[in-house]
């Protein structure tokens, strides 16, 4: 399993005072994946993503990628050996024009061409406008952008469709299905849209209270009892 | 593939960057400056106009750091007054000859400039400024204090050689001359910071400045960065301290004191920061406020804080910053 195991947490517990939002977590994300990650307010998916992506300061447990021991490295060095994120609110740089910012990651990413993202994302037309002048969709999308410069080999994405439409959402969702299965991403998705997430996942972890609460199937999740009584209701 | 994920439009590079309008620019500049030395005859006002310069080089730096890091700096006369001692202190106990003192002036405080800022520039806010002031502080102290060496309060009158790197000592001290090399200098600085800050260098410290979180997580390293536009700033301020020396011969701990840093934060602030330019703008509105202010009271200070109050109200962006705007919109609108 290890060998095929995109990104894996072993045993991840991180603590904020006498409050456990993880609780000793396993996840194992297989190559390729898309795996929905879904849970109350509170349920610790945040945390995880934060975990995995080296953003928490003090956690325990193992975290690998592609079977590599990663918990040392910074959040820089994940990024550079291929791991990459988005945030739950837009992460972006306000100031700078979006083909600036498009520069900047791909010259950490040590990839010549922005053309590639700029078209996967359709943000050609906005090249030389100031983020902050562009509208909340697009700035999602520039956040994305960012995140996928440099085609990274693991994405965690922390409510990327958060503020948008349903129908963007969507529209979102699909794409980047679209692209991951071309360029051979593993996703990770932390989503409040069901649909988004039904829609799209392979396979969907449960979080509840820092534990997981089930896994499996977008038809086998629905299937659950727990998790229907603990976060999606009867509506689906 | 859907609507949003879609559509492949082609992208117009940005045009880039035009280093003869740059150069064209930098001569333009360097003709204004002999132009006004040689059209103004009196003294009074090249004197004022130099130390306007002077100072302004300092605000550059100043201001820099605020462009660049969103950082405020209430040291930085730590940084030009330890070129200033060195040249001083080199000349009174004739260790060594005034070209290498010239270089240790603009080496030390650069070098501390580096290794304080390893640790200082990770420090957000309020605190980093509140460390700077204590570091400033720290090296005044010691200026006063240290009267053997320093003369204290009193500080010292700076025996130069004749020629300074082959050139008479005398232009550095003549103010018409003395303007048009510090202008020169001045236009140099301008010249390389705006370089600096148009390259990829200068576009990742705006970004790391602007959310520092996500260029980490786009794959760079956060400090270093900061760290260098703090020593690029301290080597700007250094400059400044070695102009001021040779111009007047005589250092005291007034060059180390945390007002002074104040003043260079009040001309970056009226002349915006945003700016490569402003802080040296607002240094020539500060000095002649100051000057014209001094004629009718001595409290020449309300006044100028008047203007601070005004122009951070009014002129956020300062006023080369609202200047700028009505170059663009006037070229906007043809």
């Amino acid at each position: 399993m290890a060998e095929t195991c995109a990104i894996e947490g072993d045993q991840l517990t991180r603590q904020f005072g006498g409050f456990r939002a993880l609780k000793g977590v396993d996840l194992a994300v297989p190559r390729g994946e898309i795996r929905g990650l879904i849970g109350p307010n509170g349920a610790g998916k945040s945390t995880l993503i934060d975990v995995l992506s080296g953003r928490a300061p003090r956690w325990s447990g193992t975290v690998k990628m592609f079977g590599a021991d990663i918990g040392a490295m910074t959040a820089q060095q994940r990024r550079r050996a291929g791991l990459a994120r988005s945030f739950q609110r837009t992460n972006i740089f306000p100031d700078l024009t979006v083909i600036d910012q498009l520069e900047l990651a791909a010259r950490a990413a040590e990839t010549p061409n922005i053309d590639e993202i700029m078209a996967e994302l359709n943000l050609a037309a906005l090249a030389f406008r100031r983020a902050a002048d562009i509208s909340y969709g697009d700035q999602r999308r520039l956040d994305l952008a960012l995140a996928l410069i440099g085609r990274p080999k693991i994405l965690l994405l922390d409510e990327p469709a958060a503020g948008l439409s349903i129908k963007e959402s969507l529209e979102l969702a699909h794409g980047l299905k679209d692209l991951a299965a071309r360029w051979g991403v593993t996703v990770l998705l932390v989503e409040h849209d069901m649909d988004v997430v039904f829609s799209i996942c392979d396979r969907i972890t449960v979080l509840h209270l820092g534990a997981i609460l089930a896994e499996g199937t977008p038809e086998e999740i629905r299937g659950v009892p727990e998790v229907v009584t603990a976060y999606l209701g009867t509506s689906l | 593939m859907t609507d949003i994920l879609a559509t492949k439009p082609t992208v117009t590079r940005p045009p880039p960057p035009r280093p003869a309008l740059a150069l064209a620019s930098a001569i333009g500049a360097f003709a204004i400056g002999a132009l006004i030395a040689a059209t103004i005859q009196s003294n009074l006002m090249m004197t004022l106009l130099t130390q306007a310069i002077i100072s302004g080089i300092l605000a550059t730096g100043v201001g820099f750091l605020m462009r660049q890091n969103g950082a405020v700096s209430f040291g930085h006369a730590a940084f030009y007054g330890i070129a200033c001692y060195a040249i001083a202190l080199a000349m009174k106990f004739g260790a060594i000859r005034v070209e290498v003192a010239i270089m240790l002036a603009l080496v030390l405080p650069t070098a501390l400039a580096f290794l304080l800022g390893l640790v200082i520039v990770r420090i957000p806010g309020v605190a980093f400024s509140m460390l700077t002031l204590a570091v400033g502080q720290a090296f005044y102290e010691f200026a006063m204090k240290a009267r053997q060496v320093t003369g204290g309060e009193d500080g010292f009158s700076v025996n130069l050689s004749s020629t300074v790197f082959g050139i008479p000592t005398a232009i550095f001290q003549d103010p018409h001359s003395m303007f048009v090399v510090s202008w020169s200098v001045l236009v140099l600085i301008i010249l390389g910071l705006a370089l600096t800050a148009a390259s990829p260098f200068g576009r990742l410290t705006v970004a790391i400045r602007e959310n520092e979180e996500r260029a980490r997580f786009i794959g760079y390293e956060t400090t270093l960065p900061r760290v260098l536009v703090l020593t690029l700033s301290a080597f700007v301020t250094a400059v400044a301290g070695v102009l001021f020396t040779l111009y007047n011969s005589f250092v005291s701990p007034d060059v180390l004191h945390w007002s002074l840093s104040g003043s260079a934060l009040i001309m970056a602030i009226i002349g915006g920061p945003r700016l490569i330019w402003g802080p040296a703008l607002g240094a020539i509105i500060f000095f002649f406020a100051k000057d014209i202010a001094g004629d009718f009271t001595e409290h020449w200070q309300g006044i100028i804080g008047a203007i601070l109050i005004v122009v951070m109200l009014v002129l956020p962006v300062g006023l080369g910053g609202a200047l700028a705007k009505l170059w663009q919109r006037r070229l906007g609108h043809g």
